[in-house]
């Protein structure tokens, strides 16, 4: 019985070649879309579930909030780990990272010199909790002094080649340490980094790493087995609580530190700040994953549209199979069976489509996903479940209408469509509703993204970056000199001005506090620091409010001014920028052998607000000065016709400053634009798919309008005979269709409206969502469906009346 | 073979109710080659129908070989449809996407018989009706004769009780059409019994007897010598 059934679905397919081609191809098109963003889904729920006992490893994070509201704080205090080794029995062994800004060392093996990007400073219990595979050395004793470094493979055979480089010297920014150990690195793992160093080579002073408040370090806690952890972190929350009782008044903020599963970093850390590890984003990962089903249900939905509309084809075979002692059952088997056939013919070319387009799917995520087909059987076995899944889903209403038909009435020829003339088909108009709806959904959000991503890119971000090259200082007698450095690249004609400072935007910022003395007390709020120099403001073409610049003629600019922004003026209490101006400012100096040195000084000038970070974080208080310690990093504005001159020349007086170090630049509107990859990636993802749905969603109402031509063929031939235009015919076909994507944007247009709102709430600054998306939206799905049909309907219109009449 | 007493069928539209078998008493003995005749809308079809279990009846009784089948539910009238009734319908009705063999088989697939035994049944039948030579054609590659002759043998391949057999000859020319009822002829005297709608009085001379209907009611016997 089988083979007779697989041999009428067979000849079936063959015999309705285009049916079966739109079919197959909605259901590859659709299956390759889901198996690619299973893939990658898939993927990103891989991260951190190698290591061994990771079900076992916690990252602490500080839940804090202050006068610039909630903020989820990835590095934590030193002694949070400190007390959790000491004080509680069920904490197994603890760890640290210490967070630096990104900064490239410079690394030296014999004539090897190299920089390198990513390393840390780490405990020396660092391999107990992160177990990763060492090819040289042991992981026991690997960190246990301070002179040793840990490299990875990669960086080894970068410095010493194939050579085991255990023992070795390694110099790092000209410091001596000893290679002891070579470790693999995991792409699944959030934290990439080529070196490690013991925390002890940091030289962090013995009072700093007893604090409360310094909040500087990545920590991991490693529980011991069957250890109850909500209750341990709700006693680890009492104990913070008491520890920075005083602090935290002072500071007018709150401490609130949180276990964090080790498997839910990747994906769970989107709006942590100070986070280095490699992150995903859980909403980019549901969105896709939501795209996926849709895109499955669409697929499904066409089938299943396009066989109840075709089945009167089938009808006779029902009606000669059910006279012949044929029963239901018999037939919704064959039937449904002849569904999960085409879609195991289907799964068949999306596998092929899948492994074609993964290459690029790579490409485009920066991963290296693979399609383990051949290796794990249980993606046989998924590939298996999911044609039955889609046969069943597609196959089993058609086969329940065909199956139900009456063997009288189709023998005879009486039933013309499965559903009597004058009702409407509710399942059918239903399934393509649910289906516009969700192409509408689509692109109206693909719209939004569009748009919010395009303002992302171009909103004026109050400053100038084009142009500006950008690098960090290097070397003491760089540093020594910086003076001398700046007159040296300004001789070049191409260069119009050049800063020195720490905090130019997109770059890292410092993050620190202010205080602001008023009857006679002393206000601490939080501030972002912009560390600069005479030429900050011209460079980056902020523009001045009231007061004034720093000015070289007045030399207490150097030590006793401060220029601030707008923002400043509000969250300091000032009131109006005119106000501001003339007040005195405090701040708690970087000195190490100072500590509590104050900087005071007047604040001279009011800038308008720019932002110096991405348009996720609002602006925030920003208080701009010299202190020449920190001149680490370097902005030169060019000319724009004189770019690669330019260039050259900074090279140049580079060479002649810093010689033992190579240059490393970038410029300052690439780093701006490196800072929305995600929202690239999800725009260019999320139009990718929607064409995609609407596609298969358009071959189907393709098909459905070829059956809709085909049934009303004997009633277009009577109209035209009796005189109806061509356009009137047209209509005549296109209208009920018209109607049904009315309808679906009528129910998607609020459900896009809430959804995208809730995306764009994540921006600090977003864009409108205007009438006009839906309109385009509504319009673009009205068109698409348009030319669709009105194929069908012109081609029913044009076709000679006495044809279809006389087959009737 | 057959006792049908006040059977009734009506249909109903939205508006218009129409009575096709009106309280419709007839029998058929075992071995009977019996041909109903009466103008369309008549109530024939519906009767043949009733008898092939293919449509319910509102009312009365319908004994087959003793049992009563008229409140049978779909399993139990498939069931009992594809061991004991061939069907010959006047459009043949045969399956466009299966080959000669493949219509004939079928019957035999659904009542579960074996492949080889399939084999050898289905050939004997077909060259029993002289088409074995058209075996892998399919139904359109065919006249229609040969279609017809098809269809015959798919209606005896599982050796049925009961032929019911819509208007035979139809769509067949005259010469086709004698051929088909030699056929069924043949069968009968082979011991099947055989219910033919006509509107052919010659087609109804090869019958043992007619039977006329009018408004869904027999209006008169005639037995044939």
């Amino acid at each position: 019985m089988l083979q007779n059934f697989f041999k009428v679905a067979i000849r079936n397919l063959i015999r309705h070649k285009g049916f079966s081609f739109i079919n197959i191809a909605g259901l590859t098109f659709g299956l390759t879309a889901c198996m690619l963003i299973t893939l990658f889904v898939w993927d990103e729920k891989q991260y951190d579930r190698f290591l061994p006992n990771g079900e076992r490893v916690y990252r602490i994070y500080n839940e804090s909030t202050n006068n610039e509201g909630v903020r989820m704080l990835a590095p934590v205090p030193p002694m949070f780990a400190t007390t959790l080794q000491q004080d509680f029995p069920a904490v197994e062994k603890t760890a640290r990272i210490m967070m630096q800004p990104e900064y490239s060392r410079l690394f030296e093996a014999g004539k090897v010199k190299l920089y390198e990007a990513s390393g840390f400073y780490v405990d020396s219990t660092y391999f107990d909790i992160f177990q990763l595979p060492f090819k040289y050395g042991s992981r026991k004793d690997a960190l246990d002094d301070p002179a040793s470094i840990v490299i990875s493979e990669e960086m080894s055979r970068r410095f010493f080649g194939n050579d085991n480089p255990v023992g070795k010297s390694l110099l790092m920014e000209k410091q001596p340490f000893f290679v002891k150990g070579v470790f693999y690195k995991h792409p699944k793992f959030h934290l990439q980094f080529n070196y490690l160093v013991p925390m002890a080579a940091a030289g962090i002073p013995a009072d700093r790493i007893q604090s409360w408040r310094w909040q500087q370090f990545y920590s991991y806690v490693k529980v011991k087995k069957g250890a109850d952890v909500q209750k341990l972190e709700a006693e680890f929350k009492k104990t913070v609580a008491q520890k920075t009782e005083t602090f935290r008044k002072e500071d007018r903020m709150t401490f609130n530190p949180f276990f964090q599963r080790l498997e839910d970093i990747h994906l769970y850390s989107a709006d942590f700040k100070y986070d280095m590890s490699v992150r995903g984003n859980i909403t980019y990962v549901k969105a896709l994953t939501i795209i996926a089903v849709f895109i499955l249900l669409i697929a499904c939905f066409n089938f299943i549209n396009l066989a109840t509309a075709k089945s009167l084809q089938r009808a006779k075979e029902v009606g000669v199979r059910k006279s012949i002692g044929a029963n239901r059952k018999q037939l919704m088997i064959q039937f449904t069976g002849e569904t999960i056939l085409l879609a195991f013919i289907s799964i068949l070319f999306s596998v092929v489509l899948t492994f074609l387009f993964l290459p690029l799917l790579n490409q485009f995520t920066d991963k290296q996903i693979s399609f383990p087909l051949f290796t794990n059987p249980i993606v046989l076995l998924l590939l298996f479940l999911l044609t039955v899944l889609v046969g069943v889903l597609a196959g089993f209403y058609p086969a329940l209408v065909l199956s139900g038909f009456h063997p009288v009435k189709v023998l005879k020829g009486n039933v013309v469509s499965d559903v009597l003339p004058g009702r409407i088909p509710w399942l059918r108009h239903g399934l393509v509703v649910i289906q516009f709806t969700l192409s509408v959904l689509l692109i109206i959000s693909a719209l939004v993204v569009y748009r919010q991503v395009k303002y992302l890119h171009n909103k004026d971000l109050g400053f100038s970056k084009e142009q500006i090259m950008f690098f960090p200082m290097r070397g003491d007698q760089l540093f020594r000199n910086h003076e001398s450095f700046k007159n040296e690249l300004l001789q070049s004609p191409g260069i119009s001005s050049v800063s020195i400072g720490y905090g130019f935007p997109g770059d890292a910022v410092a993050g620190d506090q202010i205080i602001v003395p008023r009857n006679g007390e002393q206000k601490i709020y939080s501030a972002t620091h912009l560390i600069v120099d005479h030429d900050y403001i011209k460079t980056l073409g902020l523009q001045l409010v009231v007061g004034r610049d720093f000015s070289k003629q007045i030399k207490t600019d150097k030590d006793e001014a401060f220029i601030i922004n707008e923002t400043a003026v509000k969250e300091l209490g000032f009131g109006t920028p005119g106000r501001a101006l003339g007040q005195t400012l405090l701040w708690p100096t970087w000195n190490d052998q100072r500590p509590d040195s104050l900087k005071k000084g007047m604040i001279i000038g009011v800038v308008k607000d720019f932002h110096y970070k991405s348009l996720y974080d609002k602006l925030e208080t920003a208080v701009l000065h010299i202190y020449p310690d920190a001149y680490w990093k370097v902005a030169v504005k060019m000319k724009a016709a004189a770019i690669d001159q330019s260039i050259q020349h900074v090279k140049q007086v580079w060479n002649r400053y810093t010689p033992d170090y190579p240059i490393e630049y970038n410029f300052l509107d690439e780093s701006f634009g490196k800072m929305y990859k995600a929202e690239d990636k999800l725009k260019a993802l999320v139009w990718v798919f929607t064409a995609i749905a609407i596609s298969v969603g358009c071959l189907g109402l393709f098909g459905l309008a070829a059956f809709a031509a085909e049934r009303r063929k004997k009633e277009v031939g009577i109209r035209k005979v009796l005189g109806a235009s061509v356009r009137g015919v047209v209509l005549l076909l296109s209208k009920d269709f018209v109607k049904l994507v009315l309808i679906s944007l009528l129910i998607a247009s609020p459900v896009a409206w809430y959804f995208m709102n809730q995306w764009l709430q994540d921006f600090a600054y977003r864009i409108d969502l205007g009438l006009w998306v839906f309109v385009v939206a509504g319009v673009s799905a009205l068109m698409i469906a348009l030319i669709t049909v009105s194929f069908q309907a012109i081609k029913a219109a044009i076709a000679n009346p006495v044809k279809s009449l006389r087959t009737e | 073979m057959i006792k049908i007493t006040n059977l009734e069928k009506i249909y109903r539209t939205e508006e218009v109710e129409t009575v096709a078998l009106n309280k419709l008493s007839m029998q058929v003995a075992e071995g009977e080659f019996v041909a109903v005749m009466g103008p369309s809308g008549c109530g024939k079809s519906t009767l043949l129908n009733i008898l092939g279990l293919l449509d319910d009846p509102d009312g009365g009784s319908f004994l087959f070989n003793g049992i009563e089948v008229s409140r049978f539910n779909e399993r139990k009238r498939a069931d009992l449809r594809k061991r004991n009734i061939g069907f010959v319908f006047q459009s043949f009705n045969l399956i466009d996407e299966l080959t000669v063999f493949e219509n004939v088989e079928l019957p035999l697939i659904y009542l579960g018989v074996s492949t080889s035994e399939r084999k050898s049944r289905v050939e004997a039948v077909l060259d029993k009706m002289q088409i074995m030579h058209r075996r892998n054609h399919y139904p359109q590659q065919l006249s229609g004769g040969q279609q017809q002759r098809v269809a015959v043998a798919r209606a005896v391949v599982n050796k049925p009780k009961l032929i019911l057999a819509d208007e035979p000859t139809g769509n067949l020319d005259s010469s086709n059409g004698n051929e088909v009822m030699q056929l069924l002829t043949d069968l009968n005297e082979q011991g099947t019994t055989i219910v033919m709608v006509t509107h052919s009085e010659h087609d109804a001379r090869y019958s043992h007897r007619i039977i006329r209907m009018l408004d869904g009611q027999t209006v008169l016997e005639n037995l044939m010598v």
